[in-house]
């Protein structure tokens, strides 16, 4: 009788611990999984990062233009393009056609063909004129041997980062000088004021709270390029930061995912680190 | 020498006309006055962004009526034009609208 009992307790202990096993196995895949969510997926090459290519209207011909973030953001600051200019942050909203160029807006706000940088006159986007005829220069998507810059022989004087260009020690060096003003485009503006820094509180326990310099990021962007398009919230309370946005483009991740740099170092905005290495 | 007179006065009298017009240059047309305006309106609207944050919520409020005000002049522009002026006017109109929201979460 007592054998009896105590096997048939055994095998319940056997389908007991069988449960819990189960239960362990189930929910450690699943910390896997939402770890692998939350992780961020490696940045390409710094040569790669960044690049951009427009095909709305012209990739049968002459071809899409391979626009590259490191060679215009070392010339002229975000705000320029993306508020006077009025490229839009999402791909394909632009709408940039040969004829807007040449009538003088995107890329032709710049490159006219008349207007000066370094004192040389920055060559002309779809001129008319034969002599303006340098397709190849822009609409280089797989095409060999047709751009004038290429990202190591540009960079080479620029100090680095753990990732590329540090492009914040380079305007502070004054390596880099962007342009924020373009005649006939920009609007004569009061400088702006300055914002204090403040932090931001991780929501996870461990995690050091980030701390952002509204300073650093209004030099190049203005108010409006993040406001409130990208952080359309006024309400402080009401404001909810996440990692899976960020990673998802949206939030930081609407610049740090794409053209600044990248969100693989953690101390670069948690600069105190994790709390178990403070 | 009547003749030679004749003539220089006309021709002087021609100079000086043609010199005026250059010097005051030609009148523009309601179109291009029109266009003008609304060039005007949108600088000094959008001139305010980087200071929106000192401006008073009563100035805030102003500039978001301009901004309302002006846009049906913009969509009356052309194609190209029209995209790059709405989406100009729409950030600042945006910050601005952001500003005075927190101005008034601030003072709850």
């Amino acid at each position: 009788m007592n054998t009896c009992s105590n096997q048939r307790r055994t095998k319940k202990n056997e389908r007991a611990l069988l449960l819990l096993a189960l239960t362990c196995t189930v929910l450690f895949l699943a910390g896997v999984a939402s770890s692998q969510i939350y992780l961020p997926p490696p940045p390409p090459e710094p040569s790669e990062y960044g690049k951009v290519v427009l095909d709305q209207f012209s990739s049968n011909s002459p071809g899409g233009v391979v626009f590259d973030h490191w060679l215009h953001r070392s010339k002229f600051t975000c705000r320029l393009c993306h508020v006077d200019i009025g490229f839009a942050m999402q791909a394909k909203a632009t709408g940039i056609q040969a004829a807007s160029n040449r009538e003088g807006f995107h890329c032709g706000s710049c490159h006219d063909g008349k207007r000066l940088y370094d004192g040389k006159p920055i060559f002309a986007a779809c001129g008319d004129t034969s002599a303006d005829k340098q397709c190849d220069r822009c609409h280089s998507l797989g095409k060999t041997g047709v751009r004038h810059y290429e990202y190591k022989a540009f960079v080479a004087r620029f100090p680095k980062a753990y990732y590329g260009v540090d492009w914040q020690a380079a305007e502070r060096s004054k390596a880099i000088k962007p342009v924020d003003f373009l005649e006939g485009v920009s609007l004569r503006k009061n400088h702006i004021e300055k914002r204090r820094d403040f932090t931001i509180k991780a929501g996870l326990p461990f995690v050091q709270p980030i701390v952002f310099s509204h300073q650093k990021h209004s030099v190049w962007n203005g108010c409006e390029l993040c406001h409130p398009e990208i952080f359309p919230t006024a309400k402080k309370e009401a404001v909810s930061f996440s990692m899976y946005m960020n990673f998802d483009g949206r939030q930081c991740g609407a610049c740090h995912r794409k053209v600044a740099f990248p969100l693989n170092n953690c101390g670069h905005c948690h600069p105190l680190g994790p709390e178990w290495i403070g | 020498m009547l003749k030679r007179m004749f003539i220089a006065v006309v021709l002087i009298t021609g100079l000086a006309g043609f010199s005026s017009t250059r010097a005051f240059g030609e009148p523009a047309s309601p179109a291009a006055r029109e266009r003008e305006a609304w060039q005007k309106e949108f600088d000094e609207i959008c001139s305010r962004t980087q200071d929106a944050m000192s401006l008073s919520q009563e100035e805030l409020a102003t500039l978001i009526q301009r901004a309302d005000a002006l846009l049906p002049q913009i969509e009356k522009l052309d194609e190209t034009r029209k995209k790059v002026y709405m989406g100009r006017l729409r950030m600042c109109r945006g910050l601005y609208e952001y500003v005075l929201e927190s101005k008034k979460n601030e003072k709850k």
